[in-house]
Parts: structure tokens; sequence; C-alpha cells
């Protein structure tokens, strides 16, 4: 298919780890991260997925499997039909 | 318990992305073969993880952690016993026929090999058993919306079973309707993400919490924390089956039944790119899926470590903290309770696992000994519920709903596609356009759902029903593999073998569940309803020799009539069967591009795993 899925992967590691990031942030030190045994869990663990979404997000941008010359997609090989 | 508005809006994020998925796929969706096959487009990579998300449904994470919780590591037997090796066989021995056939479904490629009264009698069972899986996962989940209390306040108590089961219903149904397959794979690999991003962190606290694997090792008894320990007798071990019972029954008969058959996954192969990519795709999944015991069991394990010295002050206060709504008070109140109870000696370790309790009367369970029943499957949610703060919390539970979703979406995939090809086009309109199967295909995703919806209210008010109906279809499933690994590795196989073969062990499976019953249950619907032969010392034992009978039986009858029958010609069978096909060619890739060489590297890591928790 034309989307590649590495894009809305990154976009929703990089939207819910920046909510995460940004709300462990303001947060710090607050007594709601006792129960994470005081692991600002929001701020790490927000953090990891942003960056991991950062890279899905750059990988599938660069490497976009529809505008991939040597090896196209089935339905790009069957002469006429259009390109997505 | 009350959720905050950061941890709405991460499930909301998640909700957005999904039905965006559909929305962005729709203009893609131009002929069946985009609908049902995904334009048998799709990468490797990707097929391998919609592979095992289609499979990680409520039945794995909730049902992995209460065995977790229950059994302890054993129950990763599952994975390294049960469904890796059915992974690595399917991925080299079988996807060749199956994608090289051209077969578009799996009840298909049994009419391409036998003849069409075997296709029949799989693709009705199959799909009404797709059915009903969906409706159970959708049960499933509304009742745990309803336990955790998530919507209490936003919603009138007595609504939100209703609107849990609705909301999910549409949104599955709106993403399917518009991007078939594609959309549904595409959202599973999102969903695996997600569950591995909300279960990775809780595992993380847990351990750190409970001393590391060292600290369960210490509190836990040595037959839950080593899987091969005890296995020699089934009374030495906490899953009550020797190790023959699991290797041949779980193992072999209903490992390989389910990972090689089961067109719920073997779907997702199909919609590679390649034969090659296709044959790729069970191995790529076999990797996470044998880690996997440590994401959805290991928090089981946790759970039932925590013991009054490892909890600290403040999440000893979780329960009266987090759950505040009548509903989940009983969570915490039997919690608290529970640690109150006096326990037998050798009672096994609960935990924060909350008292199962009564849901007419909310009356504590009891067992037949006076002693506390413990509500196992809330190992997972109320794992989430104790380590998790107000941001995370809302990660974990879009991970759960995540992992209920993509159980619901996959069945009616497999459905839709089913129904469409196997059914509808086989038996009602065989030669209506395109176009028109492709609106077929949305229709019965409609279809689908209504009934999952129905199927999932009929578990609400016949809870035996839905036990009695999941029985019948064990039943149904357990003798399956015979009729696969004759008909690809034996030429000799015939259409009337087969489906008598088919039959008589499925009417086995069913007399030796009518013969046996496990230790301590009384006769009914878990066995001896024609008499008592032989008592098992579990239902798990009893569930895994009912499979290897009904496997044995119909490996027996389907030779048997096979060698009385007349074969088909051979020039027939080509694509069909093993010895008949030209190998795949794989001189142009590398050999670490060969599936052969990723099929030993997963093989080498599973005697690694089983090695180091024996």
């Amino acid at each position: 298919m034309g989307l590649d899925i590495r894009l809305p992967l990154g976009l929703i590691f990089l939207v819910i780890g920046g909510i995460m990031t940004v709300y462990g942030f303001v947060t710090r030190g607050s007594a709601i991260y006792e129960r994470s045994l005081d692991v600002n869990l929001n701020l790490i663990w927000g953090l990891l997925m942003f960056l991991f979404g950062l890279t899905m997000y750059l990988v599938g941008r660069r490497q976009k499997w529809q505008d991939d010359p040597v090896n196209p997609r089935p339905w790009e090989r069957e002469g006429g039909a259009p390109r997505h | 318990m009350t959720l905050s508005i950061i941890d709405w809006l991460i499930m909301l994020v998640y909700f957005v992305f999904v039905l965006g998925i559909g929305f962005a796929l729709k203009r893609y969706m131009r002929t069946s073969n985009d609908f049902f096959l995904a334009g048998r487009s799709i990468p490797a990579w990707v097929c391998g993880l919609a592979f095992i998300s289609a499979n990680l449904g409520a039945q794995e994470v909730i049902g992995m952690g209460a065995s977790g919780a229950k059994y302890g590591i054993n129950t990763s037997h599952f994975y390294w016993i049960g469904a890796v090796p059915a992974m690595i066989f399917v991925g080299i021995f079988m996807m060749p026929f199956y994608y090289g056939s051209k077969a578009r479904s799996v009840p298909e490629f049994l009419r391409l090999r036998f003849d069409e009264k075997t296709r029949a009698i799989n693709a009705f069972s199959f799909a009404i058993m797709t059915v009903l899986s969906s409706g159970i996962s959708m049960y499933a989940m509304a009742l745990l919306i309803q336990t955790l209390g998530l919507f209490h306040g936003i919603i009138p108590d007595q609504y939100i079973f209703h609107v849990s089961v609705f909301l999910s219903a549409t949104i599955v149904l709106a993403y399917i309707f518009l991007g078939g397959l594609t959309s549904a794979i595409y959202n599973e690999v999102l969903q695996f993400f997600l569950i591995v991003a909300g279960f990775a962190p809780l595992v993380w606290v847990g351990l750190k919490n409970v001393g590391g694997w060292q600290g369960i090792l210490h509190t836990l008894p040595s037959t839950m924390t080593h899987s091969w320990r005890g296995m020699a007798h089934a009374n030495t071990n906490t899953l009550g089956v020797e190790w023959i019972g699991l290797s041949m029954g779980l193992g072999f008969v209903l490992s390989f039944g389910y990972w090689c058959t089961d067109f719920l996954v073997i779907q997702r192969a199909m919609a590679a790119d390649s034969e090659t990519s296709a044959r790729k795709v069970p191995l790529i999944a076999a990797i996470p899926k044998m880690f996997f015991p440590f994401l959805v069991i290991l928090p089981g394990l946790i759970a039932v470590s925590i013991t009054p010295h490892v909890t600290s002050a403040s999440s000893a206060n979780t329960s009266s903290a987090v759950l505040g709504s009548p509903t989940t008070a009983i969570l915490g109140t039997k919690a608290a309770e529970a640690s109150a109870v006096p326990e037998a000696p050798g009672a096994p370790p609960h935990g924060i696992v909350p008292q199962k309790t009564d849901p007419l009367n909310g009356k504590p369970v009891l067992d037949s000994h006076g002693q506390p029943v413990y509500n196992y499957d809330l190992a997972i949610p109320v794992m989430l519920l104790h380590y998790f703060p107000t941001g995370i919390l809302g990660l974990g539970l879009t991970a759960l709903l995540a992992s209920f979703m993509s159980g619901m979406a996959g069945n009616v995939t497999a459905f839709n596609t089913v129904w469409t090809y196997d059914i509808y086009q086989a038996y009602i309109n065989k030669r209506a356009t395109d176009a028109h199967y492709l609106w077929m295909g949305r229709m019965a995703t409609i279809g689908g759902i209504v009934l999952s919806i129905a199927a999932a209210y009929a578990a609400t008010s016949f809870n035996n029903i839905m036990d009695a109906l999941q029985l019948v279809f064990s039943f149904v499933n357990a003798p399956l593999f015979a009729t696969f690994l004759l008909g690809m590795f034996w030429k000799r196989t015939t259409g009337h073998g087969a489906f008598t073969g088919l039959l008589s062990g499925t009417v086995a499976a069913l007399v030796h569940h009518g013969l046996t019953i496990p230790a301590d249950t009384a006769t009914g619907i878990h066995g001896g309803w024609i008499t008592v032969l032989h008592r098992y010392p579990s239902d798990m034992a009893q569930n895994f020799w009912t499979a290897i009978f009904a496997f044995t039986t119909n490996l027996l009858v389907t030779v048997a009539v096979s060698l009385v029958t007349k074969p088909r010609p051979e020039h027939e069978l080509v694509g069909l069967v093993y010895s008949l096909t030209p190998k795949p060619v794989e001189t142009h890739l590398e050999w670490y591009q060969k599936p052969a060489t990723l099929a030993f590297i997963v093989l080498g890591m599973l005697v690694v795993l089983n090695l180091v928790f024996a």
C-alpha cells in the first residue's frame, strides 16, 4: 500500500511520548511518583518513546517504499497501472 | 478509579490514529484483492508483527498474566514449546504451499488440495468460531472496563458495559470497513509497539520493587520459577501435566494446529509481498514472540511476589487511592481483606491479586476447602494501577485496550474473507463482479461485528453456553493439523480420507472428553458425561490429551481411508504437495537473507531460553 506504516507509527509515538515528557517535566518531584518507586516514569519513558517515534518517522520519510525504484510494489509492476 | 485528563488524552490520541489509518487507506481499496489480501504488497517485517499482534487478544495478555500469577514461569511453555517451534515449521515448510498455491484463504487451500466438502467443514466452523472469539474479546474488554470503573463518573454505572461494547465495536468496524486487511495489519503493528511500550516499564518497575528475578526466586516456590523442574510427573509441577503430554499435546498438536492452520494468523503471512517474505513472516514474528513471556507472564509472577515487606507505604494504599468507584472499591477492599484471611499452609502466593467476589451478592468466593479464590485475571490490571502514576497509566490502559481491539479486528478480517470467498462466492453467488465481492466484504465486516456484539451479550446471559461452545470448537480444531500435515507431505492423501479423518478426529475428541475428567471437578461441562474411565490431575492435562487422541485418530483414519480411495493425479497436486513441488529458488539471496538461516537463529535462541529458565 502507498502509506508507509513507519509514518503513523512514528507520529503516534512522537505525540504520546511528547505528552508524557512534558507532563513528566512539569510534575517532577511530585508525590504521584511514590507509586513508581520515586522514578519519574513519564519523563524517562516519554523521552524514550519520543526518540523512537522520531527515528521511525525520519526513516519512514526517507525510505518511502512507493518511491523505491529497485523494488516496485506489485500493483506498480503491471504496466499501465497508475502509481500511487 | 479517577483518570486525569492526561490519561484520557493519551487514549484519545490512540483512537484518532487508529481511525486515521483507516481513512488514509480507504483510497487504496479498489479491488477485493486490496481489501482481503492487502494487495499482497506488505513487507515481511510488517506482516510479522501483525502475525503475532492478531493473536495478542484478551486471552493472551490477560490470560497469560493470570497463568503467570497462578502457575508461574511454566506458562512460558505456551511460547517456548508451543508457539515458536510451530512458527518455525509453518515458515519453512508450509508457507510455500499456502502462498505459492495462490489460495486466498486456508479453506480455499483445502479445496485445492482435497475437495469441496473438506473446504466447507473448515470454512463454516472457522467462520462461526471467529465471530464468537471476537464477541468474547469484546465481552472481556467491556467487563474489564466496568470492573476498573474507567468511565465511572462520566457515564452512569449501569451503561458502562453497553457503551464499552458499542464503542469498541464501532471503532473496529470503522477502520476495517475503510481499509480492509491493510488497515487491520497496520493497526496491529501500532498495537504491537504500544503493548510493548505500555508493559515494558511495568515489568521494569515491578522487578525493581520485588528485588529483580533473584527476589522472585526467593519469594516464590521453585516450581513457579523453573519451567522444566518437576515436569517428569504431573503431580510435581503447577500445571498438573507431565512432559510427554506437554510436548505432544501442547507443543505438537495444539500449537502446530493453531499456528500452522488458523487463517487468522496465516492471512497476515499471505499478505506479504513475495513468497520469500511470506516464509519469513512467522520467523520474524517468532523473535518478539519468544520474549513475550517477559512482558505478559512476568507481570503475573511479580504481582504474586509482592509481599507486605516489599510493598512500600505509598503503594500499600494503592487500592484506596486509585480505586475510588463503587465497583472498583470491590477490588480494593478485597485486596486488602485478602491479606487478612488466614492462609492454609502451602497455599499458593497471591501478592496483590484481589480475591474473587460473587458478582451477584459481592461476597468473596471460597473453594471447597473454605479457602479464598483469587481473581488472577486481574493480575495485570492491578499491576498497572499499583505502579503507574497518572500519564503513563493512560499509556498502560491504552496498551490493554489495544490488545483487546487487535484480537477483535484479527477475527473480523479473517471472518469477512472466509465468508466472502469460501461461503458467499463458493455457495451463494459464484459469478459476481469483483466490485460486488468488495461490497460483500464490507457488508460481511458489518455482519461480523453485529454477530460479535450478539455473542458478547450472549456471554453475559449464558456464560456456560459460551464455555460449551468454546469446548466444541476445541474439538473441531484439535484434529486439524493431521489433515494439513498429511495433505502437504503425503501425496496419496485423498479428499475422502481428509474429510472422514477430520470428522473422526472431532468425534474422538468428544468421546475422550466424555470419558475423562480433571481431578476435583464435577461431571458435566468439564468431562465425564458418558462415564469416568480416567481422572487427569488438571484440566490442562485433559485438554492436551484430548488433542493427542483427536490428532492420532484423524491421522490413522485419514491414512486408512486414503489407502482405499482413489488419489488425485500427481500433475494436479504440483504446488500443493511437498514431494511434487519444486523447492523455492533462493539462489538470488545471500546466506543471511535465507529463511532457513533465520529459522536456525530463532531455534538457537529458543534452546538458550529454555535452558536459562529450566
